[in-house]
């Protein structure tokens, strides 16, 4: 059975992206553009894996992940964000790893074997 | 009952002694928006205007690191000019205002033959062995100084400009900082310095030196806000490029996988030259940003600018279906503004109007007169308005209500109003629409 990976991401490409080479990867992946969409699925469907961004329009990345948690759905979470600063926001300790963006996918895929297998 | 007094007085009823003259006007000069040199204009003005105190003239040094540099040297040059320069300062009704508008024509006129001579002067400060009137800076002491031509601890150089018996140098201190020092003389009615004459140079020695930290403790405030706001640009920007870069190297290591179609290699191929596109974009608008240079205040057609802002942006405000209208009073023509960055300025607001009017509507430019020499250029659209959250922030560095935005297009219209001796403001309603006022100098005044 396919890990089933959830992509929160408001960039278009980013989207595309990750979900060619998350694929390649092996697992089924799902990717929306805001955090709305996300926990909107994440109440229907069951994940192994949310990777979410932090800054998107509406609600962002830090919200999502406390109501998540408030649906007390054991999901491990990966912040994939460009900012550095958020490491030091409370509630992305919540989160299982914290990645930095960067022009190489090896850390996210390598955190992402990491803690679905 | 109360009585209301107002701090500003400009003219002082018969009888005011002439010191508390003196230090009101000092004082006021404090509350305007003068720069540094201006202010102390005013202190030694005050300490020379010839219905001011017993001093003819007053040469002004500034400290800059060791050296001690001659800045300007007030006063008139001949009995003749002194006649003149006097007679004009005491005529009824001249405000401070006018007598530092009168010195500071002085200062910057050809003529102005004292200044020119102490301009070339400086001294080291903190030498053992420094002559007067360095040694006073140095001893942070206040020297009076008799028969100065056989006094062997005067420097020979300063005797021969400054060509007097009788001297006065007050240093300017403050917080045992040494920041500059001032030299008083008589050299046109040749009286004596008197004590009570010293008594009152030095408490306005004491008031310039104190004036001169403060300006200079406020300059280190703005240069560290300007370094915390490098700072912050910086992390932003950086924040700024990390996406376009993750989606270049990503989609480009795709293109070195032998796998990968031919469709898909001209997709990533697309893509990462967007990308890039979005780079170059991000430093354009970074360097158009931090390059805000006004270099010249010219009056400037209000019309032909207007014209010139809708266009550029009538094909984008046709496609929105957006009408785009002007209006300038009648009898007011011009601003004084930098035309390049305020066109540059007035097309970002524009474009912001634009923005907030995806499903069509109305933007209207227009200009008209506001008191005495000033005019507004008001932009007004019927959009969505700026959600109140943060109406107050708008003008602020990074802070942006669209997707994209960087946050430095109303950051940037500020600094260029600002530099332009203006001011700008918004009104804006959710649902309603936004207004904003750039409130500027007309180019032409009265009419």
């Amino acid at each position: 059975m396919k890990k089933k990976l959830l992509v929160v991401e408001d960039e278009k490409n980013l989207c595309v992206l990750y979900k060619e080479e998350l694929t390649e990867e092996g697992y089924n992946v799902t990717t929306v553009m805001d955090a709305d969409t996300a926990l909107a699925l994440i109440k229907k469907k069951k994940f192994d894996l949310v990777i979410t961004d932090i800054r998107m329009p509406v609600k962002n990345g830090i919200d999502l992940i406390t109501q998540i948690m408030a649906l007390r759905k054991d999901i491990p979470i990966i912040i994939n964000t460009a900012y550095q600063s958020y490491k030091h926001d409370f509630m992305t300790w919540a989160a299982d790893a914290y990645i930095v963006k960067s022009a190489s996918l090896e850390e996210l895929k390598s955190k992402i074997k990491e803690l679905v297998g | 009952m109360i009585e209301r007094h107002n701090f500003f007085i400009r003219e002082f009823p018969a009888g005011t002694p002439k010191e508390l003259q003196l230090f009101s006007i000092i004082a006021q000069s404090f509350f305007q928006p003068f720069s540094l040199v201006d202010n102390l204009l005013v202190i030694l003005t005050a300490l020379t205007a010839g219905s001011g105190l017993g001093f003819n003239r007053a040469m002004l040094f500034l400290a800059d690191g060791d050296k001690l540099r001659g800045e300007f040297w007030l006063g008139p040059a001949s009995v003749s000019e002194a006649d003149s320069i006097w007679r004009v300062l005491s005529t009824p009704g001249m405000g401070y205002l006018e007598i530092i508008e009168h010195n500071r024509s002085l200062l910057t006129s050809d003529a102005d033959s004292l200044t020119k001579r102490v301009k070339k002067i400086s001294y080291a400060i903190h030498q053992e062995d420094a002559l007067i009137p360095a040694s006073a800076t140095s001893s942070q002491e206040i020297i009076l100084v008799k028969d100065a031509r056989n006094e062997p601890l005067v420097d020979s150089r300063f005797q021969e400009i400054i060509d007097v018996d009788e001297f006065l140098c007050i240093p300017l201190l403050a917080q045992k900082e040494v920041l500059g020092e001032i030299v008083l003389d008589n050299a046109i009615t040749r009286q004596p310095i008197q004590s009570r004459d010293i008594e009152l140079a030095s408490i306005c020695g004491l008031m310039a030196g104190n004036y001169v930290y403060t300006s200079k403790l406020q300059k280190r405030v703005v240069d560290m806000k300007r370094v915390a706001a490098i700072g912050e640009m910086a992390m932003f920007v950086t924040h700024q490029l990390r996406n376009p870069l993750v989606m270049i190297g990503g989609f480009a290591d795709q293109l070195l996988d032998p796998k990968t179609t031919k469709k898909k290699r001209k997709r990533n191929l697309l893509i990462i030259r967007n990308e890039i596109r979005r780079l170059e974009r991000i430093l354009l608008r970074l360097a158009r940003f931090l390059r805000i240079d006004i270099k010249q205040m010219i009056p400037v057609n209000i019309q032909e600018m207007f014209k010139l802002v809708v266009n550029a942006l009538k094909p984008r405000a046709d496609r929105a279906k957006v009408t785009i209208t002007t209006e300038v009073e009648n009898g007011l023509s011009t601003i004084l503004c930098d035309p390049i960055h305020m066109g540059e300025a007035l097309r970002n607001v524009t474009d912001n109007a634009l923005d907030a009017l995806p499903d069509g509507g109305e933007i209207q430019l227009s200009a008209y007169r506001e008191g005495e020499g000033w005019a507004v250029i008001s932009v007004r659209d019927t959009g969505k308005g700026i959600p109140e959250a943060i109406k107050d922030r708008i003008f602020e560095t990074l802070v942006s209500t669209k997707e994209q935005g960087m946050g430095l297009g109303l950051a940037y219209v500020k600094k260029v109003v600002d530099a332009c001796g203006g001011r700008i403001e918004v009104e804006s309603k959710e649902g309603k629409g936004t207004t904003f006022k750039l409130h500027l100098k007309a180019g032409e005044r009265g009419t």
